[in-house]
């Protein structure tokens, strides 16, 4: 009996030490990633990585909000979402690490890995302070029923703001469908005015929005809504553009490699196709933003143990899991070596639309999705309101479009 | 003299709600205070700015906008929900049929949530919704409804003056005689569409974008008055229950003596009902300028879509000062603010209780 009481106190020393060697670290992200994120945590991490557990946190708030929230009350979980749109504001709380010890300590990955344009995004005064899971950015996406039945070509890589607003005239055939779903939005709309030549900021710091190259644009912009030929997604009755897509209640939309999923989940017969964005004129330029999320540590991350952290972070941008999530077709990895991917080459029209976003965030004039100083709540507030204005008829472009410049330039303070 | 045994119990009972109170609102406050003077933005080591704070909000327009805009709306809001609750209270006070039936359906609203409310309005108010399909069927065919009624109208005046002259002392809005009037308008008004002398208007889409605009009605924008109907809608239920628990204690003598003395029902209204219920009436009004001036949910749900200009108030520019921007919280402006909206509630109430209706009953 005392034998077998030994023995077993032994064992049960033996297993609390290993219980205490787990560290939990908590990862939270946008509650929409939940299905992906437990499918990868329960493939690659839990019970891969030794003694550690990964607790996934869905966020249903305004994801910014949460992270300075948390930031400043020292309750941050471990592993957050750094959004390049907000990056900046929250690097420079300095309440989150610079992950570039970690990086040159790793034989998994380093710097060079990445592809050039992400890493740069998250770096600030030359440290790295995220690393970016994935990337996205804007491209035509074309339901080829709807314009093979209307007689329409296909909108293509050629187009210009002209020849797009042609077919999208043509191929708008209401209320069966509308040319295209537009809604005043300025993460649209603005690609399309540095296109035209306007800058970010003027180069007093003031706002560009009164510039003839801004006002171009809008009118552009606009003009489907006012023509009759493009539905806002609420006129359709939809919450967004994607959904009017989607619904088959409109021929064209605006969108990143995020409406995939969606489409392949609610409509996976689509016929559909996707191309760039069209350029100012001939041969002209061409806009687009590069989105992109990162993985990011707090300075003190509350499981105390910082170089976990980062190993898991590590295998969340691992080549395997990257691969994963490419093929699942969630997103577009952020590591150079799997832009080889068989994938890519596959020719199915998910596989197509993925690498058509993928090739258009190389394009020439592609900036990233990000604000800086201005605040993009304060930058892109005052575009959507003139947008609105200009889509019912509120305002002309020139009004819209002064008064946007006016109320921004309030907002810095000028 | 009470036992000290008692002061201890019921210190004891107050315990936890004070102990929440000092947390959760005197700990917060003079935290609020604190911050308003200093520049805080959640992680810088705050300075102390004194009252620049104050100072800036008043030179912000959006925060004079948010201003106007809560007063406004807590003016028409209460007047309008408390009248209406009224109204509401008295009628399903009387015994009718069905009244469990009414009582609860006028209290649905009150008990769903906003957010989920708000969702479902939005849609009502798109421009390709429901308000607006009702508003074009309106449009199309006015000339029909205002020919209908317009007869049903003659038709009940021509029969109530012929019974009256017969010496019988028929209301003028007697039932039986308002449906056939009613029937009557109907039926010729179809007549009168089948043989071609009215019709109606061809159709059209009504496209009012109640929430995607900065179009202004009296001065007040659109979206904010989209935003007062709703709120009139869901907030009415439940003022209305605590006007039927008042009037439930208006003693049946009172009525009975003003029948006597031959009281219109108007009369009764005015006379023995609104001030015997004086003291619900404080306590509705109390708590629907309360809730009105600090109108934050509905103003940031439709936020998303209408123009911020158009349904900006106070409370939702102080959580737009900390996170609407996008860049580092603007934590002591917000604090201000915070501050200038409390202190406005605080006078709004005294005001309303020193000119209106205060807490004292009829029989004082």
């Amino acid at each position: 009996m005392r034998k077998f009481l030994v023995v077993f106190s032994l064992i049960a020393v033996a297993a609390l030490g290993v219980a205490q060697e787990t560290v939990t670290i908590r990862l939270a992200g946008y509650s929409g990633d939940t299905p992906l994120m437990q499918d990868v945590l329960s493939r690659f991490v839990n019970g891969v990585i030794p003694g550690v557990q990964v607790v996934w946190e869905p966020i249903t708030e305004d994801y910014l909000a949460f992270v300075l929230r948390t930031l400043s009350a020292g309750t941050a979980p471990d592993i957050i979402y750094v959004d390049l749109y907000w990056a900046k504001t929250v690097v420079e709380t300095g309440l989150i690490q610079p992950l570039d010890e970690f990086m040159a300590a790793s034989p998994v990955i380093s710097r060079e890995d990445l592809i050039p344009v992400l890493a740069d995004a998250f770096t600030f005064d030359g440290k790295l302070y995220a690393i970016s899971k994935d990337f996205n950015s804007l491209v035509i996406f074309y339901n080829k029923d709807m314009f093979d039945a209307m007689g329409v070509p296909y909108p293509d890589a050629g187009d210009t703001w002209a020849t797009f607003l042609d077919k999208i005239a043509r191929v708008s055939n209401p209320p069966e469908w509308y040319g295209a779903s537009i809604n005043p939005d300025a993460a649209r709309f603005l690609p399309f005015a540095f296109a035209a030549g306007m800058p970010f900021l003027k180069d007093d710091g003031t706002a560009p929005f009164d510039l003839p190259a801004a006002k171009i644009a809008a009118d552009w912009y606009t003009s489907f809504n006012r023509a009759g030929i493009a539905a806002t997604s609420a006129d359709i009755g939809v919450g967004w553009p994607g959904a009017a897509f989607i619904a088959e209640k409109a021929a064209v939309c605006i969108e990143g490699g995020w409406l995939i999923p969606p489409i392949r989940n609610e409509n996976p017969t689509l016929n559909f196709g996707a191309t760039f964005l069209p350029t100012v004129w001939q041969g002209g330029p061409r806009g687009n933003y590069l989105f992109t999320v990162g993985y990011g540590m707090p300075v003190n991350p509350p499981s105390g143990r910082p170089d976990l952290v980062f190993k898991v972070i590590e295998v969340l941008t691992s080549p395997e899991v990257q691969e994963y999530i490419l093929e699942s077709g969630h997103a577009i990895p952020s590591r150079k070596a799997l832009l080889d991917s068989p994938f890519f080459q596959q020719l199915d029209p998910f596989a197509l639309a993925t690498k058509t976003v993928f090739e258009a965030t190389g394009l020439p004039g592609t900036v990233p999705f990000t604000f800086g100083d201005v605040g993009g709540g304060n930058y892109m507030g005052v575009v959507n309101e003139a947008l609105t204005l200009i889509m019912q008829g509120e305002a002309t472009v020139d009004e819209a479009m002064d008064e946007a410049a006016t109320k921004l330039n309030e907002k810095l303070g000028l | 003299m009470r036992k000290r045994g008692e002061w201890v119990s019921a210190f004891v009972f107050l315990l936890p709600l004070l102990f929440t109170l000092a947390i959760a609102f005197f700990y917060a406050f003079v935290r609020t205070v604190y911050f308003s003077f200093t520049d805080y933005n959640l992680f810088r080591v705050s300075q102390f700015v004194g009252l620049k704070n104050y100072l800036a909000l008043f030179r912000d327009s959006y925060f004079i906008l948010g201003l106007v805009h809560s007063l406004v709306y807590a003016a028409i809001v209460t007047a309008s929900q408390t009248f209406l609750a009224l109204l509401l209270a008295v009628v399903v006070n009387q015994k009718i049929r069905g009244l469990t039936f009414f009582r609860a359906a006028y209290y649905v609203p009150s008990i769903a949530s906003s957010v989920a409310i708000t969702t479902i309005f939005i849609w009502l108010v798109n421009r390709r919704g429901t308000v607006n399909w009702l508003l074009g069927l309106v449009v199309q065919y006015w000339p029909l409804m205002i020919t209908a009624f317009g007869i049903a109208a003659l038709v009940q005046v021509l029969q109530v003056l012929w019974e009256r002259r017969h010496g019988l002392p028929v209301k003028a809005l007697d039932p039986v005689l308002l449906a056939t009037s009613l029937l009557v308008g109907a039926v010729s008004t179809v007549i009168l569409g089948r043989v071609g002398l009215i019709r109606s208007n061809p159709e059209v889409e009504v496209l009012i974008p109640w929430l995607t605009t900065r179009q202004t009605f009296l001065g007040i924008p659109l979206p904010l008055l989209s935003i007062m109907m709703l709120n009139i809608w869901t907030t009415t239920p439940t003022m209305m229950i605590l006007f039927l628990a008042g009037l439930q204690d208006i003693p049946q003598e009172l009525y009975e003596v003003a029948d006597i003395d031959g009281a219109t029902p108007w009369q009764k209204l005015r006379y023995v009902t609104v001030p015997a219920l004086r003291p619900v009436m404080f306590l509705v009004i109390t708590l629907g300028l309360i809730g009105t001036i600090q109108m934050f949910d509905q103003a940031a749900i439709t936020a998303g879509i209408a123009p911020l200009e158009s349904v900006i108030t106070l409370a939702y520019y102080v959580f737009w000062a900390v996170f609407g921007t996008g860049t580092l919280p603007k934590v002591g402006m917000a604090s201000a603010a915070a501050l200038v909206l409390a202190m406005l509630t605080l006078i709004v109430v005294l005001l309303q209780r020193k000119v209106g209706f205060s807490e004292r009953g009829w029989y004082s």
